[in-house]
C-alpha cells in the first residue's frame, strides 16, 4: 500500500531543518569525519545503489532490481567505517578529498511521520595527482526524528553513470 | 614468425628487443614492459585477441528470442542476438551501409535490426531484409545475399559462457578449454540447473593493464594478508598470514589455471560453504574426483586465459553474517595498453534457496566490485603497479615471481593438469604469461 504524502514547501521550517541536516551531512563526509557520519544513521539503515545499464526508452530507466554497487545495512556500514580505521585500507591512504554537492531537495512528510527526502548530488572524488572523479546521480532518502535531530532510515542513490569511470568507490555518497 | 618489410624478426620490437626476451617461465622472469607499452599491447590485439576465443556475454543475459547484448570482441563492437530458433548468434554491430553501430543500448529486445542513420534493416540471423529506396539500385549494385552482418568468426558456449573469436583458424572452444572443463563443471555445472547469471554485471573502467588483473586471478593467493590488512585488522579475515596457505595450485591446459584453498577443519567449511540443501545435487553432478575438490576446498580462484577470470570464495561484507560463499566471473578487456574494462558478473546456482541467494549477493556486493570492501584495495594496487611499470628505468629491472618454483609437481591430486601442493606460489602466474608469449611469437600457438 502506498504511504499518504504531503509536500514540505521550500522555504518552511521543516524544509529548512531537513536541508540544513543534509549539508551538515554532506560536510561530515568531506572533513572525514565518518564515526560521526555513521552515527547518523537508524540501526535499521537500508543504503543501496542498484547497478544501471543503457536501454531503450520502452525498457525503463535502466536500474536493476536485484543487483547493485551498494547493499548495505548497519553492520557494513559499520564494518566500513571502521575499515577506514585501520592502517592498511590502501584504497583511502592517502585520502581522497570528496565533495558532496547537494541540491534540488524535494521533501515529502509521509503518513507515518518519516520524510521522503530527493536531492541532486554531484559528487567529486580528488586523489593524489589524478583527475578528479565526477559522479552525479539523485538520493533518495527517509529522514526519521530522533529526538531533536534527524537520523537516516534509508538511502536509495540513483547514479546517472552506467559504467564506474573511476577504479572504485571508496567513499560514502 | 614471418619476417616482415623492414628486415627485423616479427618477433622483435622496433628497439629490437625480442618478445621471448619478455617472459621466462623457467627464470620466473617477466619484464615491466608487457604492462604499459603501447607496441605490444598492438601486438597483443593482433596476434592475442583478434584470434583467441574470449567471454562475451552469459547465456542467462538474453533468455529469449530476440533477446541482445552488445559487447566488445577484442575492440569491436559487437551484438549477441537470440534467433526465434533459440540459437544465439554474434556479428560486429555495424551496419553494411556506413558502418552505423546498429544496436546502441546495453541489452534490449528486437525483432529486427534497424540502422538508425538509413534504414538498413537486418533479421534476427543477420540476413539484410530491407534498404532504404532500393529502386534506385540497379540489381548489379546491391547485392542483398553479400551485405549481411559480418558474423563473429566462431561463437560457441560452455555451460553457459558464450565465448567468440574473429579466428576461423582456432580449434573449436572445447578444445582450446581443454582439460579446465573439468574445473569449470565444478563451478557452472554442479547443480541439476546448473547457473545463472544474478541481476547485471558491475561494470568499471580502470587505469591498469588487463594482465594485472589476470596475474592477481590466476593464483595469487598470498596478497591478501597484505592488500587485506585491513579486513584481517577487521577480524573478518585469519589474523595468521599463512591460515590460507594450504591447498593446490593447478595448470590445467591452454593457459587456463587456478587454485584451491583449504579452510579451516570445519563441516560448515566443506564444499565452498554452499548450502547443505544442495550437496545432494553436487553428489549425482560431479564425478568422484570433481567431487573430493569441492568437498575438501573452501576457496577457489582461477583463469580462463586470457582475461576471464573467477572466484569461488567464502566473505563476510559485515560483522554479523557468517561467512557466506559467493561465485563471481569477472572479464579483463583490454582498453589501451593501460586502460581496462572490468565487467563482474554474481553467478548463483538456479536451484538455489531463495534465503542463500540473497546471503550471497550481500555477501558478493559488499566485498567485490568498485565498492567492495576488498576489491576497493586491489584495484588500487593494480592502478599504481601499471603507473610506475611505465618507466624507461624501472623496465631496466624485471619482475620477480619465483615463489615456490622449486617445488616438485604433486602427482596425488586428483584434477587433471599439473598440480603443486600449497595454495602460494607464482606458478601459475609463470605459466599465464608462458601462454601470452606463446600467442605472441607461435603462428600456431595451440598446436603443441
Amino acid at each position: 500500500m502506498k504511504e499518504s504524502i504531503t509536500r514540505v514547501p521550500t522555504g518552511s521550517a521543516e524544509y529548512s531543518e531537513l536541508v540544513q541536516w543534509l549539508y551538515d551531512e554532506a560536510y561530515l563526509l568531506d572533513s572525514g569525519e565518518f564515526e560521526q557520519w555513521f552515527n547518523l544513521m537508524t540501526e535499521d539503515i537500508s543504503y543501496e545503489m542498484p547497478a544501471r545499464i543503457s536501454v531503450m526508452p520502452k525498457e525503463g530507466s535502466g536500474f536493476a532490481e536485484h543487483s547493485g554497487l551498494f547493499s548495505e545495512n548497519h553492520s557494513s556500514l559499520m564494518a566500513r567505517v571502521k575499515r577506514l580505521q585501520t592502517e592498511q585500507a590502501w584504497a583511502e591512504q592517502p585520502r581522497s578529498r570528496t565533495r558532496h554537492l547537494i541540491t534540488n531537495v524535494v521533501v515529502d512528510r509521509m503518513s507515518s511521520g518519516d520524510f521522503d527526502v530527493r536531492s541532486a548530488f554531484l559528487i567529486t572524488r580528488a586523489r593524489a595527482d589524478r583527475v578528479s572523479d565526477t559522479f552525479t546521480g539523485e538520493r533518495h532518502d527517509i529522514l526519521r526524528r530522533a529526538g531533536s535531530s534527524w537520523k537516516l532510515a534509508r538511502r536509495l542513490i540513483l547514479l546517472d553513470q552506467t559504467v564506474i569511470k573511476s577504479h572504485n568507490l571508496s567513499f560514502f555518497f | 614468425m614471418n619476417t616482415e618489410a623492414t628486415g627485423r624478426s616479427s618477433n622483435e620490437l622496433r628497439d629490437r628487443t625480442n618478445l621471448m626476451d619478455l617472459v621466462s617461465e623457467k627464470n620466473a622472469y617477466v619484464s615491466r614492459r608487457v604492462y604499459a607499452d603501447p607496441e605490444i599491447y598492438e601486438l597483443e590485439q593482433e596476434r592475442l585477441f583478434r584470434r583467441v576465443w574470449t567471454f562475451i556475454a552469459h547465456d542467462s543475459e538474453l533468455p529469449k528470442p530476440g533477446d541482445y547484448v552488445t559487447r566488445e570482441l577484442a575492440g569491436e563492437p559487437v551484438v549477441l542476438i537470440r534467433g526465434d530458433d533459440g540459437i544465439v548468434r554474434g556479428f560486429l554491430n555495424s551496419c553494411r551501409h556506413r558502418g552505423m553501430r546498429l544496436c546502441r543500448a546495453d541489452k534490449g529486445r528486437a525483432s529486427l535490426l534497424r540502422c538508425p542513420y538509413h534504414g538498413w534493416s537486418y533479421s534476427k540471423t543477420g540476413t539484410l531484409l530491407g534498404v532504404f529506396a532500393k529502386e534506385l539500385y540497379s540489381p548489379d549494385h546491391l547485392n542483398k545475399a553479400n551485405l549481411g552482418l559480418i558474423p563473429i568468426a566462431q561463437l560457441d558456449s560452455y555451460r553457459g559462457l558464450i565465448f567468440g573469436t574473429w579466428s576461423s583458424e582456432v580449434p573449436p572452444l572445447e578444445k582450446f578449454l581443454g582439460d579446465m572443463r573439468f574445473y569449470l563443471d565444478i563451478y557452472l555445472d554442479r547443480t541439476d540447473g546448473g547457473t545463472v547469471v544474478f541481476g547485471i554485471p558491475q561494470v568499471w573502467d580502470v587505469e591498469t593493464n588487463w594482465k594485472f588483473a589476470a596475474d592477481n586471478f590466476t593464483g595469487d593467493n598470498f596478497h591478501l594478508a597484505s592488500t587485506h590488512g585491513s579486513i584481517v585488522q577487521l577480524g573478518l579475515l585469519p589474523p595468521d598470514p599463512m591460515a590460507i596457505s594450504h591447498g593446490h595450485l593447478v595448470r590445467a591446459e591452454h593457459g587456463h589455471v587456478l587454485h584451491f584453498v583449504k579452510g579451516p577443519p570445519d563441516p560448515s567449511w566443506e564444499y565452498f560453504g554452499l548450502p547443505k540443501e544442495l550437496v545432494p545435487q553436487l553428489e549425482r553432478n560431479l564425478n568422484a574426483r570433481q567431487l573430493e575438490l569441492v568437498k575438501g576446498h573452501s576457496f577457489s580462484v582461477g583463469s580462463v586465459f586470457p582475461n576471464l577470470s573467477f572466484m569461488q570464495v567464502m566473505v563476510q561484507g559485515d560483522f554479523e553474517s557468517p561467512p557466506t560463499p559467493f561465485l563471481s566471473f569477472r572479464q579483463w578487456q583490454p582498453m589501451g595498453p593501460t586502460s581496462t574494462r572490468i565487467r563482474s558478473y554474481l553467478l548463483i546456482e538456479k536451484d538455489a534457496p531463495e534465503p542463500y541467494r540473497e546471503a550471497s549477493y550481500k555477501a558478493y556486493v559488499r566485498t567485490f566490485g568498485p565498492g567492495g570492501i576488498f576489491e576497493q584495495d586491489d584495484l588500487e594496487n593494480w592502478e599504481e603497479c601499471t603507473r610506475a611499470n611505465r618507466g624507461k628505468i624501472a623496465q631496466r629491472y624485471g619482475l620477480h615471481h619465483g615463489m615456490g618454483i622449486h617445488l616438485p609437481v604433486d602427482t596425488s591430486f586428483p584434477g587433471p593438469g599439473e598440480a603443486w601442493s600449497g595454495a602460494y606460489g607464482e606458478r601459475t602466474q609463470l605459466a599465464f604469461y608462458g601462454e601470452w608469449q606463446r600467442w605472441l611469437t607461435d603462428a600456431t600457438p595451440w598446436t603443441r
